[in-house]
């Protein structure tokens, strides 16, 4: 039986969904398939890593029992043997335990896990993992650069400006007077390197956008500021694969345009409003939603297409969702962000799509090791007789 | 919805129009405390309701803070929403005492103000100060030996015994120390503004006869009001009352 580590927590603002995705959308599923040993690895918010039993338990973060828990267990130590192996103290006589990995399931959302950071460490060890590789990753988790990556292949974006905190510290009236030059209210204020809705503003005036991007900067060194879409339907479309595409079912959070979903929605309120309209809603772990959107039929072809374009193009792996802005008038739609690592890895959206839960987790594990395979067909080492020189 | 003030991140919340109210909350609250004022008075005003550093959703000061330091971050969160007229502040508990401190410091002004249970009359109950004073004193050398786990359930079971406030914000707890010693009676016999006070008759935290009677006798445009069978929340547990009170004062 194969043994599968997802790795969960970490020194992130969503830290905590991270938890309620691996545990509930990752682990339990992957359990049910009967096919793998699942452990699991929690990284603290201090970046210690801990293995045990006891960490698939949702009651002990819920119940803040965590905090003894920590203060009670040794961290783990991991060990990059042509592998990765997990090593801990068993609490007899000084004998230790220890676990041989097979497939990495990162659960771990923004900075220092879906950012590119944990994959790095993985392709170094030499082990399987589930989801984008390091380089989307890194694409994906820096909106500018994924606009700037989808900009050249001519996939339209909302017009922006790019911000350093440490230039807007030197001259913030500088950066200000470039934003108003060059953009049209209302904007929208983003921290660079994070998901989940966290530090973004809406702004329609030069005092709300300084105080939008001093509350960015204070999440992130890079901002990105944008300009509103017109006529807004915000729509995501979650697509798995790593050669073969296969898109889920385009999805349209149900909230005013002025109200876009943020983090206390998306996982605290299960959705705006808290209220269904109609009867198409859906109440996932991520709020109420359309699913699948209503657009006429050569729109939604147009931004499954769009969708399945940004995918390829970032060079995403697995799984990863891509959020959409359509202007109703004009159907253009335009990319917006690019999400490696879904919270809940939108299991409602792909149970919809006619996969399950169980399906999805099988189906990651088998795209990660087959990416794998390939990985270890490229050559990356070669003999030479440059040290004989010395 | 986040602001920065005083490179601290700010959680607040503004909800309608019209003249500004204020609203803060208590020790160890956040402004989700006011829930149901919020949704009343926002039908006819704009309510701006404010985690204050170290507690709710917005971010611990670096060092502890007294009453004063308080009232200068207020000023400096109101200039930055470019609030310039506040015609009410409401405040509950220390929120209350937060209020008194700003308002005479001339951090803030506003025409009217509601204090809800407040506190800030600290001289009242010697026996309880004493007790705290004891415990502070003695507690570390009873439980030095625990482990820290043992030692932190015991220190709050002692703590919660005196009826302290001391633990419920374990990382507050020097600002804790610093307000606890600040008095506010001297402030509030300066106060020169109409104010409405409103006490629960059975409220143990800060009592009306201790706290609210005296609070009254000192505040010279006051008026008391006295919700029978109610305790410290009373602005949640009788909140139809509170809020009728309220919007009459405002009128």
């Amino acid at each position: 039986m194969k043994t599968v580590a997802v790795i969960f927590g970490g020194r992130s603002t969503e830290h905590d969904v991270s938890i309620v995705t691996a545990l509930a959308s990752i682990i339990k599923p992957l359990e049910l398939t009967k096919q793998y040993k699942v452990e699991a690895i929690y990284i603290a918010k201090n970046g210690a890593w801990y293995w045990d039993e006891k960490l698939k338990d949702i009651n002990l973060f819920s119940s803040g029992q965590i905090q003894d828990f920590l203060h009670k267990t040794q961290p783990t130590s991991v060990q990059f043997d042509g592998g990765m192996t997990l090593v801990k103290a068993s609490g007899i006589a000084g004998r230790k335990t220890s676990r041989k990995i097979d497939v990495v399931f990162p659960a771990m959302h923004g900075t220092y896990g879906e950012d590119g950071s944990l994959m790095g460490l993985l392709r170094m060890a030499g082990v399987p993992f589930v989801g984008c590789d390091m380089d989307a990753s890194v694409l994906a988790m820096d909106k500018v650069l994924a606009k700037q990556v989808a900009e050249s292949s001519n996939i339209p974006v909302a017009k922006y400006e790019c911000i350093y905190r440490d230039a807007f510290a030197r001259k913030p009236a500088d950066i200000l007077r470039i934003v108003e030059k060059t953009l049209t209210y209302p904007l929208f204020v983003k921290p660079a390197h994070l998901g989940s809705s966290i530090g973004i503003t809406r702004v329609t005036n030069v005092q709300e956008l300084q105080n939008a991007i001093e509350v960015a900067c204070h999440y992130d060194s890079k901002v990105i500021v944008e300009e509103e879409v017109a006529n807004l339907i915000e729509v995501t479309l979650p697509i798995l694969g790593n050669d073969q595409l296969k898109p889920a079912l385009l999805e349209k959070p149900l909230t005013k345009p002025e109200d876009f979903f943020d983090f206390e929605s998306k996982y605290m309120h299960g959705g705006k409003g808290g209220k269904k309209s109609g009867g198409k809603g859906t109440k996932g772990s991520q709020g109420y939603s359309e699913l699948p959107a209503q657009l006429d039929a050569e729109l939604y072809k147009k931004a499954e297409q769009t969708g399945l374009a940004v995918y390829r193009e970032l060079g995403c792996n697995g799984i990863a969702r891509i959020d959409m802005l359509i202007d109703n008038k004009t159907n253009i739609v335009y990319f917006n962000e690019v999400n490696p690592l879904p919270g809940g890895l939108y299991e409602h959206n792909w149970r919809a799509a006619g996969v399950s839960s169980v399906d999805l987790v099988q189906t990651l594990v088998r795209l990660a090791e087959e990416r794998f395979q390939q990985q270890q067909q490229e050559n990356t080492v070669f003999s030479t007789n440059y040290l004989q020189q010395f | 919805m986040q602001i920065v003030v005083q490179g601290l991140l700010t959680h607040y919340e503004c909800q309608g129009s019209g003249k500004a109210i204020l609203l803060l909350h208590g020790w160890a609250d956040s402004l989700d405390t006011f829930k149901l004022l919020v949704a009343e008075l926002s039908k006819s005003q704009k309510v701006i309701s404010v985690d204050l550093p170290g507690f709710g959703q917005s971010q611990t000061p670096k060092s502890a803070w007294k009453l004063d330091n308080y009232s200068e971050f207020l000023k400096d969160f109101l200039d930055k929403l470019n609030i310039l007229d506040i015609y009410c502040i409401i405040g509950h508990s220390n929120g209350g005492a937060l209020a008194i401190r700003a308002l005479v410091t001339e951090q803030i002004t506003a025409d009217k103000l509601v204090l809800i249970a407040a506190s800030g009359v600290r001289n009242s109950d010697d026996l309880k100060r004493k007790a705290l004073q004891a415990v502070t004193k003695t507690g570390k050398v009873m439980t030095f030996w625990l482990p820290v786990s043992s030692k932190q359930k015991l220190q709050k079971r002692l703590y919660g015994a005196i009826g302290s406030d001391m633990l419920i914000a374990p990382h507050m707890q020097e600002t804790f120390r610093q307000i606890v010693r600040q008095d506010i009676q001297t402030d509030a016999s300066s106060l020169a503004i109409p104010t409405l006070l409103i006490y629960g008759d059975q409220d143990k935290a800060t009592p009306l006869k201790s706290i609210g009677q005296k609070l009254h006798t000192l505040i010279k445009y006051s008026r008391l009001e006295i919700i029978p069978n109610a305790a410290h929340f009373v602005h949640q547990t009788d909140s139809g009352q509170v809020n009728r009170l309220i919007a009459e004062f405002l009128k």
